[in-house]
């Protein structure tokens, strides 16, 4: 289970509950009275905004949570190897699983390296080796390397490859868990990279275009009829979702993290091969805030309010055990049912589900 | 539509007109005296330890330094340049919370000491509320007792929230709190918002809360009372209204006996869905006057909640938007204080 955040959520039991038993009405009742189960924060989004970089995007929430993310590439030589069917063989080993039995028909498939994507993430008051940032760029730089199809379209020949750096950047505090933030913005400046275009033939040593006009996008845009297999490579995109009882909340805020019983991150793209509306790369589940919180003291339990503390901690957790007040905060035991993972993933993936909204949410801001 | 993504725009400005009494320019204004190059006025902003005049005519006010020997005036803080007079002030652009004796706080426990809380209150230090400046339940004459000392944290535990009044200013600048009075105590059956930067004070001119007559007031609406706790220092309690016991013959050394059973409790009671919604209602409608620099008082909040229920009526009944779309609390309440300000 991936680490939480360590910056505490300081709310009183008398609030979490509130909080609890407001989110579990049905249909739930959110902090932002206009937004719903399934609405997102709104957001204001642009991208190009480093000159220096490839392809740039940035994106602020309303709540002041704010990321920056610039993608460069570099020309980076390949490791030589003194022959080509060794070097075929060493692929294989690098690669793992790849298939390798079509690499003689087509020139860059399956030759990329997963090495050739560095992700680094950056947020104020954690450090390097910090826990968050760590699983961050993971979970980030699992989803986006999935398909395999990125990394493909940076092999430029035997000799040389394109080394892609992918600097993601959280400008504000970590008011909330940021993941799904930092992985819509990654895909919108990825969306919007562009590479030069390449002038050299076969196994030259690299010559680009200077025209930056005649760059070619990181990922071409699907023409749509053109070839059903090749047209599906999108960036992932992460989508966070939360369970409270029986409702499923998406994209929550910090005060609302703080009372769920169970967080799942969940990573697609979005697939035009299949009839559906996405596709499942990752699943993480999150050990939500709620679990550290402190328990409320009923007012049978607090000699402040005329009740009589138990004797003893054993006595206490009985007493504790038998009350079955919903009105006192008890953080949530246990994980996820089954049942409630099918939802929340079917949620997302269905036709016109939410992972199709923001895929396209995200490629209308490209467009227009 | 689950996902709205807008393009980015400029901050909106503040909504309403500045105060009268400030920027009354004088006749023998001598702009050439700013090293400035625009116009002096309330949309100038200075940076701090930039030089605002070096002309010996200008008296210092607040947010601004004469360094020893000179006569220049610099900035401390970065906000917008006033002049009243020869008076230079600067106003921060954002700033905390100053505590003020009799202020009413909203705070929240963040530490137990042995005989003391520390209280976040969004001042620059934490207050502290002695044991000695609460109501212990069991009567206002009832000795504080070492057990009392002890029992410290069923009275408050880290994290609680309660509303207090500013009692004490030590000289450096920490406040002492006190809850010695049946409208003070800790906060339940509610929602809380902070609102950032937004305290009381110079602050209060450009949204956020200010400081009125009442901080605490019930709203009606359709589902039941609200109550409303308005905290200078920018934090807001959204809750239900609890009606206060019935003042029976209790003798006036005996107030506390009839509330001290509910008094530290932290348990919720129970709250209607309907109440649940108008509650939330609220609080959004709050962080959305900020969001918009509103100010935010009773008697605005009443306006923009009755404006709001109606417009959702309307939208109900003729089934066309009214609201701004996809901007969440801010364009619900910018498309309320437009229709306020047509109608």
């Amino acid at each position: 289970m991936a680490p939480s955040q360590h910056v505490q959520v300081n709310l009183s039991p008398a609030e979490l509950s509130y909080l609890r038993s407001s989110l579990a009405q049905s249909p739930p009742i959110r902090l932002d009275h206009t937004k719903g189960p399934k609405d997102f924060r709104s957001m204001r989004a642009e991208y190009d905004v480093l000159p220096g970089a490839n392809g740039s995007a940035r994106i602020a929430l309303d709540d002041g949570l704010e990321a920056l993310v610039g993608v460069k590439a570099e020309v980076e030589k390949s490791q030589r190897s003194p022959r080509v069917d060794e070097q075929e063989h060493r692929l294989t080993v690098a690669a793992g699983d790849m298939d390798m039995q079509d690499a003689d028909d087509d020139d860059t498939k399956a030759k990329g390296q997963n090495a050739w994507v560095e992700m680094s993430v950056e947020i104020p008051g954690f450090r390097d080796e910090d826990a968050l940032p760590v699983f961050l760029a993971s979970m980030l730089t699992e989803s986006l390397l999935a398909s395999g199809g990125l990394k493909d379209r940076l092999y430029i020949n035997r000799r040389f490859h394109w080394k892609l750096y992918i600097d993601i950047l959280l400008l504000s505090p970590a008011l909330s868990y940021p993941l799904a933030l930092l992985s819509m913005t990654t895909h919108l400046a990825l969306l919007t990279s562009r590479l030069p275009a390449l002038k050299s033939e076969k196994d030259e040593d690299p010559l680009f275009d200077d025209d930056w006009d005649a760059s070619v996008p990181l990922y071409p845009k699907s023409k749509g009829k053109t070839k059903g297999t090749q047209a599906m490579d999108r960036p992932p995109v992460i989508v966070l979702a939360m369970a409270v009882d029986q409702n499923i909340i998406f994209d929550p805020c910090k005060e609302e993290l703080a009372v769920a019983d169970a967080v799942l991150a969940v990573a697609c793209t979005d697939s035009t091969s299949s009839p559906s509306g996405a596709q499942v790369i990752a699943i993480r589940t999150i050990d939500p805030p709620s679990h550290l919180t402190p328990l409320g003291v009923p007012n049978a339990m607090n000699s402040a309010t005329g009740g009589v503390v138990p004797a003893s901690t054993a006595d206490a957790i009985t007493q504790r055990e038998l009350l079955a007040s919903s009105d006192v905060w008890t953080p949530p035991r246990g994980g996820m049912k089954r049942a409630l993972v099918g939802q929340i993933v079917k949620a997302v993936v269905e036709k016109g589900g939410v992972a199709e909204e923001v895929i396209q949410a995200l490629q209308s801001i490209d467009v227009g | 539509m689950p996902i709205t993504i807008l393009s980015p725009s400029a901050a909106i400005p503040p909504q309403h007109a500045p105060p009268d009494d400030e920027d009354i320019p004088m006749a023998d204004d001598d702009d050439s005296a700013f090293l400035s190059t625009a116009q002096p006025s309330s949309k100038n902003i200075v940076t701090p330890g930039e030089t605002i005049t070096s002309d010996p005519q200008w008296m210092r006010g607040h947010g601004t330094y004469i360094p020893p020997n000179t006569s220049t005036i610099i900035s401390t803080v970065a906000g917008t340049l006033h002049k009243t007079n020869k008076l230079l002030s600067v106003q921060p652009l954002r700033a905390r919370y100053q505590p003020e004796i009799g202020d009413l706080v909203i705070g929240r426990i963040v530490s137990v000491q042995t005989k003391k809380w520390s209280v976040d209150i969004a001042a620059p230090t934490l207050a502290s509320l002695p044991l000695s400046s609460i109501n212990l339940p069991g009567g206002i004459l009832r000795r504080r007792t070492a057990v009392d000392e002890l029992n410290i944290r069923t009275f408050f535990s880290e994290g609680d929230l309660l509303v207090a009044e500013v009692q004490q200013l030590h000289n450096d600048g920490n406040a002492a709190l006190h809850t010695r009075s049946l409208k003070y105590g800790k906060l339940r059956n509610g929602v809380f918002t902070a609102l950032a930067g937004a305290g009381g004070g110079i602050m209060s001119r450009r949204g956020g809360v200010v400081r009125s007559k009442r901080q605490t007031f019930t709203l009606q609406t359709a589902a039941g009372e609200i109550g409303v706790v308005l905290g200078v220092n920018g934090y807001i309690f959204v809750s239900k209204h609890v009606a206060p016991a019935e003042a029976r013959d209790v003798s006036i050394t005996r107030l506390e006996e009839g509330v001290s059973e509910t008094l530290y409790s932290s348990q919720n009671d129970e709250v209607e869905p309907g109440l649940r919604r108008e509650i939330a209602r609220v609080s959004t409608l709050v962080r959305g006057l900020v969001a918009c620099g509103a100010k935010v008082d009773e008697d605005m909040i009443v306006r923009v909640y009755e404006a709001a229920v109606e417009m959702e009526e309307e939208e109900r009944v003729m089934g066309e938007k009214v609201f701004g779309v996809g901007e969440g609390a801010k364009g619900v309440v910018r498309s309320v204080l437009d229709r306020l300000a047509v109608g």
